[in-house]
């Protein structure tokens, strides 16, 4: 199968899944999905906030200027219609006519310059970092905004259809200030209602939505339950309607319950072990290859996902637009090569490594199934458990331990994957350093092109110094498993992993 | 007595408040990067830092927030910027009713159980009651809790499996809402009520007065209700009194187990999180509350026993 059918394939495989059981019902419009949420947002203001957990809560008030097709992240149109290079320093944006905020700003070419202007200059701006090849904004048109850029930069239509790309009401930032975090404006299908910390979050029909078709749902209402085993229940009893982020560990109770339809699908969430790639023994490319040849990933997804996920040797999955399947045939299973890699690193009879890991159950799971996989070629690991931010805190700022088996959550823009990781001085770059120099460039080439064929090229050359150089441990792609009562219909999950209700309806 | 008792609060608060914030130093992690999220970049992290004053001294950030304290201001959360007591006061309401629910059940069943067995003691009925008792003690709560879930909740629908109503909203959704996890808690409350009202009980009616009393013909039920129960009462306010301490700390972990916004639940994040204003908050309320609730205890003393109000 070539390329094209195979994501024609899944594209199909994914719609089908939801499908069934709908029999060409038409959506109606009407009726509050209760949602079961894991995790409180950090804000509710694109800009400020900071968790990649926030995203189901920003997409029913935002919408972002750039769209994506949920099976392949590729980008479509959102607030803007259309966008261009006219020149590699020139990025030009031509808005949606007719959009208004919930507070009846009107979405023009001065409030989308507004907003580019705040995430690169408000000093609360996380989002910075996105926006930093532009150098400045200018109104060019009722509906038109040109951005200058300091560099050619590809990657902004997909950074737009992240949290750089949801715009707020100027009206609304100006006027509430600090709390515009807790009483968002935006322009998406719902608006804000109520948010009560860590308890619940509603959010309400926009009645001018630019899509007159859409939303199907009156509103939304998310209850915050942390636990993931408790969500579920409160959707088998009925009291919610969705719960998502399910562990594949609880697909057969999904299964088990009558009244529950199980949702999954491949996401960008990469289950792998960072590398501090600056310092003894992990500088040496040979070990970081032993470590990769080292690993079942089969056997891992068996033993610690129950087999639902995908095995990862990139970091990007096979139906994402950049993947390069040649690439991902790097690392098979083989001891032996590993062994004689350690050993020709100078290390024939084993080394020593200290992995940071998270103290939940599922993380032991996969260190203890690493600790086995490890000791057939030698390698004796010692480990130290924390919560998340403890340990994200300890490897990256505090550079402790030489893994750190944790996940990627992934970006809309694949070029920000391989920056924030790989690229010097980024956080998420343990050693701080660009171990490989060929890597700042190849980076810039994915951001120099703006046809999809052209970057899948410049990707491919990434992957390959990444993956020679060994620079990280991909374990598995993480499916999304979600779990919604019989009366949803048309739920479909996204590459991104981070659900949207845009086409939901339920059922009468 | 109130006000010596009242002025022994401070230090108390000082105190423990210290230790906990102690502690959460002592933590490693750095809510700057939780904070900082997804796009984390050291500069970023730094700046956090400034801005939040977390790179500050120890005893600087401490004296701040008792400063502030002191002034009855318990500052914003890191996490979500909205003041501290204005989330404990939304919190405690949910969690206020679910440990009174759960000392009102342990009251009415532990008492007649503990009365019952104390009055036949060897007898079978009294056996039956201390092996129930000791296996309320032994069971965990939040087994329990989820095995009530799973019964009461999932297979027969009869409660809500998760969450909670305010009582001031709808009084009888938030009772069916702090059903179960009350009952999940009342369990050790039960046994602990009836275990120690029992062994008092049988002390008291075996001793030389209670043989004076049968001696000058009173009957055996006004032996106990008018002398019996009026002399373990002093007992039974000890352990009302530990246990609603035992029970506001149990419900950390119902809490989670029914996904009830309470005070648990929110010093759980906070801690994980290192949000130390809101675990400051909490932990200063829940010393305010136990130092109330001994306060009270002791002056039920004092009505109840008009020689500890002499001492």
């Amino acid at each position: 199968m070539t390329e094209l059918d195979r994501r024609a394939f899944l594209a199909v495989l994914a719609a089908g899944a939801t499908v069934s059981g709908t029999a060409n019902a038409a959506p109606r419009k009407g009726g509050v999905l209760r949602v079961s949420a894991w995790t409180n947002p950090t804000t509710l203001d694109p800009t400020t906030g900071s968790g990649g957990s926030d995203h189901i809560f920003l997409y029913t008030m935002f919408d972002s200027l750039v769209a994506f097709d949920y099976a392949t992240l590729e980008p479509k149109p959102g607030l803007a219609l259309s966008w261009s290079y006219p020149d590699p320093l020139t990025f030009v944006l031509n808005l949606r006519p007719g959009i208004v905020f919930h507070d009846d700003t009107s979405c023009d070419a001065d409030a989308v310059k507004f907003n580019l202007d705040r995430i690169r200059e408000d000093p609360r701006s996380n989002v910075k970092p996105d926006l930093a090849t532009v150098a400045s904004v200018a109104v060019t048109g009722p509906l038109q905004v040109t951005l200058k850029l300091s560099q050619p930069d590809t990657a902004l239509p997909l950074i737009l259809s992240d949290r750089a790309g949801m715009m707020c009401s100027p009206t609304a930032v100006k006027a509430l200030g600090k709390d515009h975090d807790r009483k968002p404006v935006g322009a998406g299908p719902w608006k804000f209602v109520s948010w009560a910390d860590s308890e619940k979050i509603v959010v309400t029909r926009h009645e001018k939505y630019w899509d007159p078709k859409r939303p199907y749902l009156d509103g939304v209402e998310f209850s915050v339950i942390q636990e993931v085993n408790t969500g579920l229940r409160s959707v088998i009893a009925g009291q919610n309607d969705l719960v998502y982020y399910l562990s594949p560990q609880q697909k057969p109770i999904v299964d088990r319950s009558k009244n529950l339809v199980s949702v999954t699908g491949p996401t960008l969430y990469c289950i792998q072990l960072y590398i501090n790639f600056g310092r003894k023994p992990m500088n040496d490319v040979r070990v970081r290859q032993a470590i990769n040849y080292a690993i079942d990933r089969e056997e891992f997804n068996k033993a610690t996902m129950a087999g639902l996920s995908e095995p990862a040797t990139l970091s990007l999955p096979k139906s994402h637009w950049a993947h390069d399947a040649e690439m991902a045939k790097a690392y098979p299973y083989d001891p032996a090569k590993a062994k004689k890699l350690l050993g020709d690193a100078g290390y024939p009879d084993g080394l020593d490594v200290n992995i940071a890991v998270y103290s939940d159950q599922r993380s032991q799971q996969r260190l203890e199934v690493l600790i086995e996989q490890f000791r057939k070629i030698g390698i004796r690991v010692t480990s130290y458990a924390g919560t998340i931010p403890q340990q994200t805190n300890a490897f990256f700022a505090e550079k402790k331990g030489d893994l750190y088996l944790s996940a990627w959550t992934g970006r809309p823009d694949p070029s920000q994957t391989y920056k924030l990781m790989f690229g010097a001085g980024s956080f998420y770059n343990a050693s701080r350093i660009e171990t490989v120099p060929e890597i700042g460039p190849a980076l810039l080439e994915t951001r120099g092109y703006e046809d999809i064929p052209s970057r899948k090229k410049a990707f491919s050359k990434l992957q390959k110094i990444v993956t020679e150089n060994a620079l990280v441990v991909p374990l598995v792609f993480q499916f999304e498993l979600d779990a919604h009562t019989q009366k949803v219909k048309d739920f479909r999950p996204n590459l991104l992993g981070k659900c949207k209700f845009e086409d939901v309806w339920l059922e009468a | 007595m109130i006000g010596r008792r009242l002025l022994q609060i401070l230090p108390v608060i000082v105190l423990a408040t210290f230790v906990v914030f102690g502690l959460l130093q002592l933590v490693p992690g750095d809510i700057a990067v939780t904070l900082a999220g997804e796009n984390a970049t050291d500069a970023r992290i730094a700046q956090i830092r400034q801005a939040y004053g977390l790179d500050q001294p120890f005893f600087v950030q401490y004296g701040k927030w008792l400063w502030n304290a002191a002034h009855l201001d318990l500052s914003r959360s890191y996490l979500s910027n909205e003041p501290v007591l204005d989330q404990i006061l939304h919190r405690f309401p949910t969690t206020l009713l679910i440990v009174s629910l759960s000392l009102t059940i342990s009251l009415v069943v532990g008492i007649p159980l503990g009365i019952v067995a104390a009055t036949r003691p060897g007898s079978r009925l009294d056996t039956f009651v201390t092996s129930f008792a000791s296996l309320g003690v032994a069971l965990p709560n939040f087994w329990l809790a989820m095995i009530l879930v799973a019964t009461f909740a999932l297979n027969w629908n009869i409660f809500p499996a998760t969450g909670a109503v305010a009582l001031s909203k709808d009084p009888s959704k938030a009772l069916l809402h702090a059903a179960l996890p009350a009952f999940a808690l009342a369990a050790g409350g039960i046994a602990e009520v009836a275990r120690q009202l029992r062994s008092a009980l049988i002390e008291i009616l075996s001793s030389q007065y209670v043989r004076t009393l049968h001696a000058k013909g009173l009957s055996p039920t006004a032996i106990l209700w008018k002398h019996g129960l009026k002399n373990v009462s002093v007992t039974l306010l000890t352990v009302v009194g530990l246990l609603v301490n035992r029970l506001l700390g149990a419900t950390v972990v119902v809490e989670a187990v029914f996904a009830i916004p309470g005070m648990g639940s929110l010093i759980v994040h906070a801690a994980i999180h290192k949000d130390f204003p809101v675990v400051q908050g909490v932990v200063l309320s829940m010393v305010v509350i136990v130092i109330c609730m001994n306060l009270l205890i002791d002056i039920l003393y004092a009505v109840l026993d008009p020689r500890v109000g002499r001492a």
